[in-house]
């Protein structure tokens, strides 16, 4: 069978052929019928077990199947027919265009949607805003219990924060409310509705109320830099992208939902930076001492090294947050002696009682020095919402409905 | 000479593992350095590898279809699927009350189930138009609408049934697409053998129904005993408080150990519906015969799954060329169709394809549908 043979593409049919070779043509006969092939106009269709078959191109449906001989002689004749563009391999220049529009692509939507993200966050409607806030909320149910008798608490938690952040001209103070959540693991919130949530576990893990003070700080300046819509552009610019260029499986569909997840909303580092410093002034201007702050991210490293083992944290570079060692440097730096405790010793054992806070330590709460007489009251609560406060069926904490989280931290 | 006469076993897929392999691990490189933008030029490229070792009678098989013409399909299922698709996902839950949003995204997917129907006709449609032998273009007629609104007929059956539709809807889509399906002008018959379509499958199909959950169940108690048994004997350490890692590996050897048996209990009914599918198949008077087993077919579909999962998806054209290579050195023509009368296909070939065939991922990069 090894002969060379030609299908004229209109018959599902081979005949043998005769071919001549010269350096830019190969003439062949098929009994009588005589044909000229231009070596230019060929392409290569060649099975896997080295036999030549030549097409013409355009295609016209004929195709030479050439013999062993027959194929070498032509690699002879016309080598140019032996490259790999002609098996319609693609050449270095397809790779890497390709690969430069996909980076380009990824370059605007993963550069250039966070530059976009504050105009665009800054701008978002408010409909828009309570309705990303009520899916957030109905995330937090998943994980968080609210306490029935964390209202005395919740209160004393937002003396100090409107304290603060009327130290600082926060705009926004009377519209940030603080509530205590009883969740297995210690944390705090920023939620799109300008809500913080604090959880027991925090509270149970803080020795000393400047600790807990410098977490509340640091999620107010979440809200006031916006960080939370911020995020929420981010990880949907990121799910478009996805969708858009990595097409099939919908990874970027997971991303969209993760960004209105609170798992996923996590701050870039630059927005974590930026609430620690900004977090720090408060506890300056308000005349809190950062120290308490930095024992806090001491603790957390002390407890985060212990659970990852002899691997430590993650680094730095795979991390969303600054290392936390650094975190706690930076907080340190900035400590001031001589300064009150942020809450009285009475206050602070009811903050520690909330949600049944105190009991995670299995011990009373330390008592801390009274406050100085000269410690600055908090005015009214302004920004306190009432029908929060009164919200019928889960007295002493934020009702659900109409509030919404987002970030994590 | 007419080269016209044709022995019985006359197919044959001469694809090396490692030869495939060697493309298989290129184009994962690049598509991994392309965010998966290169993966129409390794698809394109992985079907000329495997067309091109797939002969019928001593010629081989070729694929014609280009990287642009699939990157062209998916530029214009850009505007037609992904965009709806990012409002209803994106854009809907933010800015729609919340059950307007769910039942938009809930209606959005029923569309989806006769929509990726359609989507396989038409890659199949593309992939028959780019196929040619000796020169001779394969088609698919047919319209995808009338597909996809039957296939999804045959699914709403198979939930209703609880899955014992399944072998009628898989000899329905069967028929539907072979005889729809041509090679040049000739089309190719689903013949009426005057047995019921489903024949022989439902036997292995009952198999499969009855033993899967048990062996599903089974397979988790299987490796939490040996768990047990190893904790027990003191094989393992036994601490205060058991390590998740162990819960983990625990977990990992029961799926694994699920993957294999749900393979192998369902290979008697995957094998004898290719062998019946195969047998009603004909064309100009030539009858298939193919001779898959349960236990050949087992090994492959498990080596293909095994491949796939450890290279996380980017490997998994190795489980179509497996499959492929599998079918056609099993395959036996019966009869001579008579080729000199096989004239050129005259259905248009089109110029993009595989654009939402893309979008549903429906074949993994394998290739082949």
């Amino acid at each position: 069978m090894d002969a060379t043979r030609y299908a004229d593409g209109r018959a599902a049919i081979t005949r043998n052929a005769t071919v001549e070779f010269a350096a830019d043509r190969l003439t062949f006969s098929v009994g009588e019928a005589h044909h000229a092939w231009t070596c230019a106009d060929l392409r290569r269709a060649d099975d896997g077990a080295g036999r030549v078959i030549l097409k013409r191109k355009p295609d016209t449906g004929e195709r030479l199947y050439l013999s062993e001989a027959d194929g070498d002689r032509l690699k002879l004749a016309a080598p140019a027919l032996f490259g790999p563009r002609a098996y319609g391999v693609e050449g270095r220049a397809t790779v890497l265009g390709v690969a430069g529009a996909a980076w380009s692509l990824a370059a605007v939507f993963l550069l250039g949607v966070p530059l976009a993200a504050a105009p665009i966050a800054e701008r978002m409607p408010t409909r828009i805003r309570t309705q990303i806030s009520d899916i957030s909320w109905s995330q937090v149910e998943l994980f968080a219990d609210y306490c029935d008798d964390s209202d005395e608490a919740a209160h004393i938690l937002n003396d100090v924060a409107y304290r603060m952040m009327a130290a600082s001209d926060v705009a926004m103070r009377d519209d940030i409310w603080i509530t205590i959540v009883d969740a297995p693991f210690p944390n705090a919130f920023a939620l799109p509705d300008n809500s913080i949530l604090v959880t027991d576990d925090l509270i149970a893990m803080s020795e000393h109320p400047d600790e807990l003070t410098g977490v509340i700080a640091h999620e107010i300046a979440h809200i006031e830099h916006n960080h939370v819509m911020k995020n929420i552009v981010r990880s949907v610019g990121a799910g478009v992208f996805f969708d858009v260029v990595v097409g099939g499986a919908g990874a970027g569909q997971m991303v969209a939902i993760a960004s209105v997840n609170l798992a996923g909303l996590r701050y870039s580092r630059g927005d974590e930076t930026d609430a620690d410093e900004r977090g720090l002034d408060y506890l300056d201007a308000a005349g809190v001492d950062a120290a308490g702050l930095a024992r806090l991210f001491e603790r957390f490293q002390v407890e985060a090294q212990a659970q990852a083992g002899d691997a430590g944290e993650i680094p730095t570079m795979l991390s969303s947050h600054p290392a936390t060692a650094e975190r706690a440097a930076a907080a340190r730096a900035r400590a001031r002696t001589g300064l009150s405790p942020s809450m009285t010793d009475a206050e602070w054992q009811v903050v520690r009682r909330a949600c049944g806070s105190a009991l995670l330590h299995q011990e009373e709460p330390a008592p801390v020095a009274p406050a100085a007489p000269d410690t600055p009251q908090a005015p009214p609560i302004q920004g306190a919402k009432p029908e929060q406060l009164e919200g019928g069926a889960k007295p002493g904490a934020a009702t659900p409905a109409g509030h919404g989280a987002a970030g994590e931290d | 000479m007419t080269v016209e006469a044709a022995p019985t076993n006359s197919f044959t897929h001469s694809g090396k593992f490692f030869n495939v392999l060697g493309l298989a691990l290129k184009n994962a490189a690049l598509t991994v350095l392309t965010l998966t933008l290169y993966r129409f030029w390794a698809r394109t490229a992985m079907r000329r590898r495997l067309w091109s070792r797939a002969s019928a009678m001593g010629d081989p098989l070729e694929y014609t279809g280009s990287a642009l013409e699939l990157f062209r399909g998916f530029l214009i299922a850009l505007p037609t699927f992904f965009l709806p698709a990012m409002f209803v996902f994106y854009v809907a839950p933010l800015v729609m009350d919340p059950v307007t949003a769910f039942w938009l995204a809930a209606g959005f997917y029923l569309v989806a189930v006769p929509l990726m129907a359609a989507a396989r006709y038409l890659m199949r449609r593309y992939q028959l138009a780019r196929t040619r032998w000796r020169g001779i273009r394969f088609g698919l007629a047919g319209g995808a609408a009338s597909f996809a609104w039957a296939s999804f007929g045959w699914t709403i059956l198979q939930t209703l049934s609880l899955g014992w539709y399944t072998p009628v809807a898989r000899m329905n889509r069967a028929k539907m697409i072979w005889e729809n399906t041509r090679f040049g002008d000739q089309p190719f018959e689903f013949i009426d053998d005057g047995e019921p379509l489903a024949k022989g499958l439902w036997g292995p199909f009952a198999l499969g129904w009855f033993a899967a959950p048990i062996a599903y169940f089974g397979a988790f108690i299987i490796m939490f005993m040996i768990a047990a048994m190893l904790f027990g004997t003191g094989a393992l350490p036994v601490s205060e408080q058991i390590p998740p890692e162990y819960g983990v590996v625990v977990v990992v050897a029961a799926i694994a150990l699920v993957l294999v048996l749900m393979v192998l209990l369902w290979a008697p009914y995957n094998a004898a519906a290719m062998n019946r599918i195969a047998s009603l198949i004909s064309i100009d008077g030539a009858r298939f015969k193919l001779r898959a087993k349960t236990f050949s077919l087992f090994f492959v579909s498990l080596a293909g799954w095994l491949i796939t999962i450890f290279s996380l998806g980017l490997l998994a054209p190795m489980a179509g060329f497996l499959q492929v290579r599998y079918v056609l050195n099993r395959l036996e023509i019966v009869g001579t169709p008579k080729f000199a009368e096989i004239g050129q296909s005259i259905m248009d070939e089109g110029r993009a394809g595989e654009g939402l065939g893309d979008a549903f991922d429906l074949d993994m990069g394998v290739g082949v549908v």
